[in-house]
């Protein structure tokens, strides 16, 4: 256990129901028991893990601050796996603030930001991915997102980058045996290796493209609505955020710059972007602005394509979605509640192997259909089995990893010495280990624990 | 009580730590007295008759660029010379020799028995005197009093050593050898973490009972390569060694008698190395291998006697026979000495700063197996290394101490000192992070400045090495501005040429001559600088980075115990020493390397941060309420 106790609120600043100050370390209980009296009843030990009702009390001037729950957690069975006393009281900063003055004038000192969370590292309660977790949790804006970073909180990314690890190591030890005992003539298996190198690239390279998702999952999925002008897109925008945002007009080109909503589907954040139509700019401003659109559609996670019901399909709608063919994309048939005047057939055709979905914006319709769809298709893979790798770091050296193992294939193949094979999986291997934590670079963890809040 | 004269430094037990350790410190101008249970078994080879081999070659080259005597003594006692692995490129070629046990003894001694500062003593060491938490001397069982300011001790297997063969078992330091049992009763009570580990050796036949026709012959090399660069003259390789197998009908034997070894049977309770394992272990481990093989390799050019390397076993004489009859060619033959596994005492070298001397006793230090370590060359490193930190130490020069980037010898003593051992350790060059950097091309320009500075290396060899690297850097010069058409038509400098995983230096000098010429070492050298030069720019970028890290400043104000993570012993200890650095830190007795990591954490957050390194509130700032 580590030598001092610290001491932070951990609830967020503001005022509100409840909030909780957390205490860790040797003294977290003695310093416990001299702010609070547990109500009525002599002052046996706490109970573990349940929580005892009392007062907060200063014991020098003997007045009460709050009624509060105190729960203790007996090390090592606590989140940093010290000592920890959690005091629940009302959530005035000023309550709050007072406990915190006790507790520090009863021999805690305040915490930094993280320190909670680095304790538990430091204490092996925790390893570094799962450190990680605890901030991606706390901090996720959706509920896939938080499902991930909860499953690696359970260790489930750590576990994979083990096994990841283990293979790794079995790698490195066959080549490594033939170079350490040349006299016990140990049979070189380069097909055997290659055959595990293969494996291991295909399984790293599925990690790192994992990271797409992640980085949706974190930072939300940006969709465009592109379209030629006047097929309705801003009435599309409206409808599926369900309030008048854009000015609608029926004249064509009414939207000029770029507008960007957020827009919540099954706990998913999507960024949807309406914009300037593609077609012939008659103004310079028009123009400025379908430039605009074209770079955001062009960096898009996704597209929204509208097409014009009631009006035959054009080379331009052809155009279009030929420009975007590499996008992954939903055909929406707009104005489908006016006589229809372009053949199935030509959409069909026109869309490929997108779905297409028959809507109108105006009238409200479909719009639910619609909104099932881009869940579907644009939602990160949340609900699937396979992990997901969160963070731009992570995924650095992920892909050093996969770096070095390709570059291990090549030279396996070539004539190069085997000493100089191992150092690629070596390599790959201290790569693997800026991400558990083995390879223990102070600037990693910094840049892990930095990123926490006071409290955690 | 007689008392003997007093001494600089004394050093106790003359295997190959201690006549390592004894010779530098005499060297480096100390008196010194190396006291030992037998003046006729020093640098006894008690195992195999082999110097050398992958990472332990490496080792030797290294202890030769210091100044040390392994490899001078290998090579003028060696009796046949291998280069290993010279099909690979050079970071993972090492020597190796089969040495004359006898002749190495005595050429050791001789040169031991030359040294002007150096006193040799037969005595059992008993007791290490220490007051006031520093060594004073050591006292021998007959109470003679050796005073001294350093003590070193080396002891190899000879604390609390037990032999055992089958379930019989007897107190030895090595076979017939009394052990040292007061010694080893002391450390504990000095309050030394001790070990319990074990190792083993296998038979010694008589080379005219063998039949040979059922053998591999196994010959040295053409062109023999020293370990020494002081070695002048060519090396001869004199005898054979040969290749055998065991079969199903000896491991059936091993079968049937596992209860009958003292490993298998739960008599021992010491941890043997995993690398270098008995044929019992090696039959139980590996239950599908058909056969395992063996050397047999002579142990001089004056004795019949023939070492089994591979065969150590510790299971009763009668089925060490039994194992014999096994195999055609052997089964006739006569055992001279019977193998046997050894237990003994070692201190967990968590006891240990990386200069060798233990944390809790000033200029009280510990190298060899003691330490954990098994393998002549290791412990001949650690004994080196031990003999130049207690003469710097009374000195009061600066601590030497090797970082893992530039010796093999690095590695070997932060390995044991930083992360401990649980079983005997032995160096592979997989443990090095900068393989490709410590080459035994290489040692004498990583090392031989240290063993010059320390007054190791005489001017001679300086002056010999200068002449080296004033033609390498003449050859490399060359081979960069030299521009050719190769056979595919293109035009590229040499230098790029010879990086082609195929070509090699002679390859190269068909398109003209070099500017010098080299020898077959500098051609290695050549070799491997341009064929690894990326790796080993990359792997000096990432040293660069470390480096950084421990130059890392800690301000003079620094609170510790602000830092998550250390105990209030260790905040004492810092706020006394109060370290400047990171690196510094690393070096205080007692404190834990992540204690080390947990400030450097700590720093990094707050530089990054650009927080005052006190300005959190504390308990002891007034009320202002």
């Amino acid at each position: 256990m580590l030598e001092d106790t610290i001491i932070a609120i951990a609830t967020p600043p503001g005022f509100g129901g409840l909030g909780i100050v957390r205490l860790s370390g040797r003294k977290a209980l003695p310093i416990a028991r001299r702010i609070f009296d547990p109500a009525g009843r002599s002052k046996g030990p706490f109970p573990v893990s349940r929580p005892v009702f009392g007062t907060i009390r200063d014991p020098e001037r003997g007045g009460a601050l709050d009624e509060a729950f105190l729960t203790y957690f007996k090390a090592p069975r606590s989140y940093t796996r010290e000592d920890v006393v959690e005091l629940s009281a009302h959530g005035s900063p000023a309550v709050l603030e007072g406990i915190l003055r006790l507790g520090t004038r009863a021999g805690a000192r305040l915490a930094r930001p993280g320190e909670f969370t680095l304790r538990a590292y430091l204490n092996g309660r925790l390893d570094i991915l799962q450190a990680q977790a605890v901030n991606d949790l706390i901090r996720s804006v959706s509920l896939p997102q938080a499902q991930v970073a909860s499953r690696q909180l359970g260790g489930s990314l750590s576990r994979l980058i083990k096994k990841l690890r283990a293979r790794l190591i079995v790698l490195l030890s066959r080549v490594e045996a033939g170079l350490e005992f040349p006299e016990e003539n140990l049979r070189p298996g380069a097909a055997a290796d290659r055959k595990t190198l293969d494996r291991l690239i295909g399984d790293v390279r599925r990690l790192v493209a994992s990271h797409e998702t992640g980085r949706a999952l974190a930072e939300g999925v940006t969709l465009a609505i592109v379209g030629r002008t006047n097929v309705g897109k801003s009435t599309l925008f409206n409808a599926l955020l369900e309030q008048d945002r854009a000015i609608v007009t029926p004249f064509p080109g009414t939207t000029r710059d770029f507008l960007r909503e957020e827009l919540v589907i099954d706990g998913v954040v999507f960024h949807l972007v309406d914009m300037a139509g593609l077609g012939r700019p008659a103004h310079p401003v028009e123009k400025r602005g379908i430039a605009k659109g074209r770079k955001i559609a062009g960096q898009a996670d996704g597209l929204l394509i509208v097409l014009d019901a009631s009006r035959p399909a054009g080379e331009e709608d052809a155009r279009m979605l030929r420009k975007y063919r590499g996008k992954i994309a939903i055909v929406v048939l707009n104005k489908s509640d006016l006589p229809r005047r372009t053949a199935k057939t030509d959409i069909r055709k026109l869309a490929g192997d997108r779905p297409v979905v028959a809507i109108s914006a105006l009238k409200g319709r479909n719009i639910n259909v619609l909104r099932s769809r881009i869940s579907a298709i644009f939602a990160p893979g949340a609900g699937r089995e396979e992990e997901i790798i969160l963070h731009t770091r992570q995924k650095d050296s992920l892909q050093s990893v996969l770096e070095a193992l390709e570059r291990a294939r090549s030279l396996l193949a070539g004539r190069s010495s085997a000493e100089i094979y191992a150092e690629e999986i070596r390599s790959a291997l201290r790569h693997i280990g800026e991400l558990t934590g083995e390879v223990r670079t102070e600037e990693v963890l910094e840049d892990i624990f930095s990123r926490f809040c006071v409290g955690k | 009580m007689s008392r003997e004269n007093d001494f600089d430094v004394v050093v106790v037990g003359a295997g190959h730590a201690g006549c390592e350790a004894a010779a530098a410190a005499s060297a480096m101008g100390l008196r010194t007295c190396l006291v030992t249970i037998h003046l006729d078994t020093i640098a006894q080879m008690s195992c195999n008759p082999a110097v050398g081999g992958l990472a332990k070659g490496h080792l030797v080259r290294e202890i030769d660029a210091l100044g040390g005597l392994m490899g001078l003594v290998a090579d003028e006692t060696g009796i046949q010379f291998r280069l290993l692995n010279r099909s690979r490129g050079g970071a993972v070629q090492a020597p190796r020799a089969q040495c004359d046990k006898a002749a190495y003894r005595q050429a050791m001694k001789r040169r031991l028995e030359r040294l002007p500062n150096l006193t040799l003593f037969q005595g059992i060491v008993a007791e290490v005197v220490v007051t006031r938490g520093a060594a004073k001397g050591v006292r021998t069982l007959d109470g003679t009093f050796v005073g001294a300011k350093a003590v070193i001790l080396t002891p190899g297997t000879f604390l609390n050593g037990l032999i055992h063969i089958g379930l019989e078992s007897y107190p030895a330091g090595r076979a017939n050898e009394p052990p040292s049992v007061a010694l080893a009763e002391q450390l504990k009570k000095i309050d030394l973490k001790v070990l319990r580990l074990k190792t083993g050796t296998p038979m010694r036949l008589d080379r005219e009972t063998i039949d040979w026709s059922r053998f591999a012959p196994q010959a040295g090399d053409d062109e023999p390569v020293p370990f020494s660069y002081r070695t002048r003259g060519r090396l001869e390789n004199k005898v054979l060694c040969h290749l055998g197998y065991t079969n199903a009908g000896t491991h059936a034997v091993i079968r049937r008698n596992l209860d009958r070894s003292p490993l298998y049977g739960g008599k021992i309770k010491g941890i043997g190395p995993r690398y270098c394992p008995s044929i019992e272990d090696k039959v139980v481990k590996f239950p599908h291998r058909a056969r395992h093989q063996f050397f047999l390799e002579p142990e001089g050019m004056e004795t019949t006697e023939i070492y089994v390397n591979g065969l150590s076993s510790s299971l009763p004489y009668e089925i060490q026979r039994e194992i014999l009859s096994t195999i055609p060619g052997l089964d006739r033959a006569k055992v001279l000495r019977p193998a046997y596994g050894i237990e003994y005492d070692a201190v967990s070298p968590a006891e240990l700063l990386p200069t060798l001397e233990t944390r809790k006793y000033r200029r009280l230090y510990l190298a060899g197996q003691i330490n954990g370590t098994s393998g002549y060359e290791e412990a001949a490193a650690q004994g080196l290394m031990a003999g130049i930190n207690a003469a710097l130490s009374l000195r009061k020069k600066p601590a030497f101490i090797l970082r893992r980037d530039e010796a093999y010898i690095g590695v070997l003593i932060d390995d044991l000192v930083s992360t401990g051992i649980d079983e005997p350790y032995r160096l592979f060059t997989s443990r090095a992070e900068y393989r490709l950097l410590l080459r035994i091309d290489n040692a004498d320009a990583r090392l031989l400045k240290y063993g010059r500075d320390m007054g190791l290396i005489t001017d001679e060899t300086w002056r010999e090495y200068q002449g080296k690297e004033q033609r390498i850097t003449a050859a490399l010069a060359h081979l960069k501005k030299t521009r050719v058409k190769t056979e595919s038509g293109n035009s590229t400098a040499l230098y790029e040429y010879l990086k082609k995983p195929e070509i090699a230096l002679e390859d190269v000098l068909k398109y003209g001559r070099l500017p010098v010429d080299l020898s077959h070492e500098e051609t290695r050298y050549i070799e491997s600088e341009v064929k690894y030069e990326g790796y080993i720019r990359k792997q000096e970028r990432e040293i660069a980075k470390a480096g950084k890290a421990e130059a890392m400043k800690i301000p003079r104000d620094m609170d510790f115990r602000m830092v998550s993570g250390l105990t209030r012993e260790a905040v004492e200890k810092l706020e006394r020493t109060r370290p400047a650095t990171l690196g510094e830190v690393r070096k205080i007795p007692g404190l834990t390397p992540a204690a080390a990591q947990n400030i450097g954490l700590h720093l990094e957050i707050r530089r990054k941060k650009g927080i005052p390194m006190a300005s959190v509130p504390r308990e002891t700032e007034p009320d202002n309420e």
